[in-house]
């Protein structure tokens, strides 16, 4: 039978001092975190709200899936507001709607409308991206992993530091500022965009609009949105049949699919123009699923000079505006999609615009 | 349910409260069985019941051969509980691998064969309560112990949660004693405990995940691209640190809850990258494996009682069935293998050179030989496929075709340093116990490591992915 030995020290009083330091060091940590513009109520998304939000798409009137642009661009809020649905928020940063798109086809409780946002050089791309996870979604639905997320959340609503981009170990390795020549290193990840409310709800980090630095970060990070690889016509052909399929899926079983492509600056939108030309990937896209969509070049001109800080995502205040204009185009063109009786007017580029073109 | 989340310590924090009511003890060793399935069930309702068949028909098994004096009855029962159990086991963990490597035969023979697809999903833990509940019959069996006198006793046993998921591997003679009397742990015990857990915990989520882990994927998991020879030692060297710290993590984490709750657990590590040849390494990494390797498939193989062939083709044997015990991939066979080559080689260099006396300064240069061809081994246990641990291996020769830099240089040195200070400590360590060592330290500095490391944790935001081992 195992014996463990007891080491002679003063325990009790150790045990007080590692806790006081804990202490300590949660307010240092907090205190620190704030001054950083952190907020407590940012809720970090993570693989099991993905999963969460996923079993709560069945039966749900209205879904969205695709990569950040859409997860940012939309103010399901605003949606709710104008159509007193509340859609399902299931894209997923850095990952190919065209991803998602088919997650949904495979999921038989799925009879909404889908809306898919889509960024023409992730949709095409030849891998899932980030979201890969999702094909392991079992492993996120557990007791365990859930019963932790609900208990994280509490204290997330409570405490700022708890920002997974701000981890120890995160922030240790962006001191790294490329100094070994040809390495993507942490430098040129994306650092903190998105602060994350309840049911991922996501909107841009305050602070890329107020530090400029931080903004010069992620409009570097981007690096023009070019890929290494060629989008070649056997590359978008083979995404297009995918989609084809997925939504035929889909409307076989009574939902149905509109596709949304919010805005990029020009400095982004003349490289993915380059890789995938919208007559190639948009209008095809279209053309070949019978499908709806709203394109950014669809809107009234002054709603196409929307305010994208780091030139991928829109600010806050304009992702309200974009939903607004996006969610009534859309319920002019699906008749699965209805504005209420008692919707409030339309919003403009005012309402998140100021003077001299500086965000609201 | 894992050690580093906020479920564990709000679970945790129930379970020690309660425990530490004025219960009988009856009550207290049925409120950790029943902690143990809650903790289980955590991470999938279902397949509690694997966990039940597996206790129930241990037990039964076991009191039957006790009750039955033929031999043939013995072994019928003795055979009954090995199927069941490693039926589970082979079902679980080796189905599909056994299914994708008949079609592969099938199909290397002009078969060609589609099963039906359908996924297993493999329980956790089950490699490790399945050789506990095995070790129980075979004791029972071979008349190295008596069975459990109580059901609850030996229910708690394969069950008790702080080893449940991930060892360390305990024999019935080492727990279930423990259970005949109250065990309650004195304060110093609970708080050495959490001191435990506090640096397991450290090990793994701040080391492990938060430092290693980046480093090891840049390199192992990258999309494009061939590692050099500096990215590929860097990589396979953060691995060695991850591994260890990802599973000593565990099992430190796993003495410390038991130690606070009043059970003693034996030592699964002994600072294994101090080690001077292989023999040593497997007393020295995973412990209770190595030797519940040793005495139910090495000796009953024939040990090295019966001539040189068979002592090696034992070791040859356990090493790769052990290989295989980690993971349904021929990769895992292979690390296995090459383990087995090792310790057989050396077991003939001992022959061979029997009266050698190594001096200190050589002995030095076996444990850094030793360090090294451990990290050989290391490449074909992380890499996903034979091609992936070519690539890595040739790399780690210099001869990679266009290679490209993959880890940034911060996150090298890091993870240089951390390694360093493993293999360092390992050394300084190499013939001592923590115990001993953390009692000759001065009060206050063990005070500043204990808070660095928790606020180290609390920093690092204390979550992070499921153990490694957890997938065995």
């Amino acid at each position: 039978m195992p014996t463990r030995d007891i080491p002679k020290q003063p325990w009790g009083r150790l045990a007080l001092g590692v806790l006081a330091a804990m202490v300590l060091g949660t307010v240092a940590l907090e205190v620190n975190a704030r001054r950083l513009q952190l907020h407590a109520g940012d809720l970090d998304n993570s693989e099991v709200d993905w999963a969460v939000e996923r079993s709560r798409s069945a039966g749900a009137a209205v879904a969205i899936v695709g990569d950040s642009r859409i997860l940012f661009d939309t103010d399901l809020d605003r949606f709710e507001v104008l159509t007193g649905i509340r859609p399902v928020q299931l894209a997923i940063h850095g990952t190919s709607a065209l991803t998602l798109l088919e997650d949904t086809a495979r999921n038989p409780e799925f009879k909404g409308l889908l809306i898919v946002g889509l960024a023409d050089t992730m949709f095409f791309q030849p891998f899932d991206g980030y979201g890969g996870y999702i094909h392991t979604r079992e492993t996120y639905e557990s007791p365990a992993r859930q019963w932790s997320a609900g208990l994280d959340h509490m204290l997330q609503r409570r405490l700022a530091f708890l920002d997974s981009s701000h981890r120890l170990s995160v922030v240790a390795a962006r001191e790294d500022l490329n100094f070994r020549q040809g390495v993507e290193g942490p430098f040129d990840d994306i650092w903190k965009l998105a602060e994350v409310g309840e049911r991922r709800q996501t909107w841009m980090w305050p602070r890329i609009i107020t530090d400029g630095r931080l903004r010069a970060h992620s409009r570097w990070a981007w690096k023009g949105f070019k890929e290494k690889f060629p989008y070649t016509p056997e590359l978008i052909a083979k995404g297009q049949a995918r989609a084809v399929a997925a939504v035929a899926t889909i409307r076989a079983r009574g939902g149905d699919v509109a596709f949304v492509r919010p805005p990029s600056d020009i400095h982004l939108r003349v490289n993915e123009e380059a890789q995938v030309p919208k007559a190639k990937g948009w209008d095809a896209l279209l053309r070949n699923t019978h499908s709806v969509g709203v394109h950014n070049d669809d809107l009234p001109p002054h709603l196409r000079r929307l305010i994208m800080p780091e030139w991928s995502h829109l600010s806050r205040r304009c992702a309200t505006v974009f939903t607004d204009a996006y969610v009534r185009r859309l319920a002019v063109l699906t008749p699965r999609l209805k504005l209420r009786a008692d919707a409030p007017a339309p919003l403009s580029r005012d309402d998140c615009v100021g003077p001299g073109g500086k965000p609201l | 349910m894992i050690f580093n989340s906020l479920t564990f310590v709000v679970f945790f924090a129930i379970v020690l409260a309660m425990y530490n009511l004025p219960l009988p003890w009856t009550g207290k060793k049925m409120l950790l069985m029943v902690a143990s399935y809650i903790f289980y069930a955590a991470w999938n309702p279902p397949f509690v019941i694997l966990l039940w068949i597996s206790t129930v028909v241990d037990w039964w098994a076991a009191q039957a051969m006790v009750k039955s004096e033929r031999p043939w009855t013995r072994r019928a029962w003795m055979i009954a509980s090995v199927v069941v159990n490693l039926g589970m086991l082979g079902f679980f963990k080796y189905g599909q691998f056994l299914l994708d490597n008949f079609v592969a035969l099938a199909a290397a023979v002009g078969i060609q064969y589609q099963p039906a697809q359908y996924e297993i999903v493999l329980p956790v833990g089950i490699s490790f309560y399945t050789f506990a509940t095995l070790s129980y019959t075979l004791d029972v069996y071979l008349r190295r112990s008596k069975p459990a006198k109580h059901f609850l006793d030996y229910a708690l046993f394969v069950t008790f949660f702080p080893h449940l998921v991930a060892g360390p591997i305990m024999r019935p003679t080492e727990l279930v004693p423990q259970f005949a009397q109250e065990r309650r742990a004195t304060m110093h015990q609970m708080l050495f405990g959490m001191a435990l857990l506090t640096l397991g915990l450290f090990q793994k989520v701040v080391l492990a995940d938060g430092f290693l882990s980046p480093v090891v994927e840049a390199v192992y998991d990258a999309r494009e691209g061939t590692p050099g020879f500096l990215d590929a030692w860097v990589a396979t060297l953060a691995f060695a640190g991850q591994i260890f710290c990802d599973f000593a993590g565990y099992s430190t984490s796993a003495i410390g809850v038991a130690l606070a709750l009043g059970f003693a657990m034996p030592d699964n590590f002994r600072f294994p990258y101090a080690a001077i040849g292989f023999s040593d390494f497997w007393r020295r990494w995973h412990i209770t494996l190595s030797s519940w390797l040793r005495d139910y498939l090495y000796i009953p193989l024939g040990g090295n009682r019966h001539g040189p062939a068979r002592t090696y083709g034992a070791l040859m044997g356990t090493m790769l069935l052990g290989g295989l015990w980690h993971g349904a991939s021929w990769t895992f066979v292979a690390w296995g293998g090459l383990h087995g080559l090792y310790l057989s080689a050396e077991r003939w260099l001992r022959s061979r050179f029997a009266g050698f006396k190594p001096t200190p300064a050589m002995l030095v240069s076996f444990g850094m030989l030793t360090f090294l061809l451990v990290n050989l081994t290391w490449v074909f246990f992380r890499a996903k496929t034979f091609g992936g641990a070519a690539t890595m291996l040739t790399a780690m020769v210099g001869a990679a075709a266009k290679p490209v830099p993959m880890i940034a240089l911060l996150p090298m040195i890091y993870a240089l340093a951390i390694v360093t200070v493993i293999v360092g400590t390992h050394w300084f360590m190499r013939n001592k116990t923590l115990e001993i060592v953390i009692e000759r330290t001065p009060a206050l500095l063990l005070g500043i490591v204990w808070a660095m490391m928790a606020v180290a944790v609390i920093a690092e935001q204390g979550k992070g992915s499921a153990f490694i081992y957890f997938q065995f």
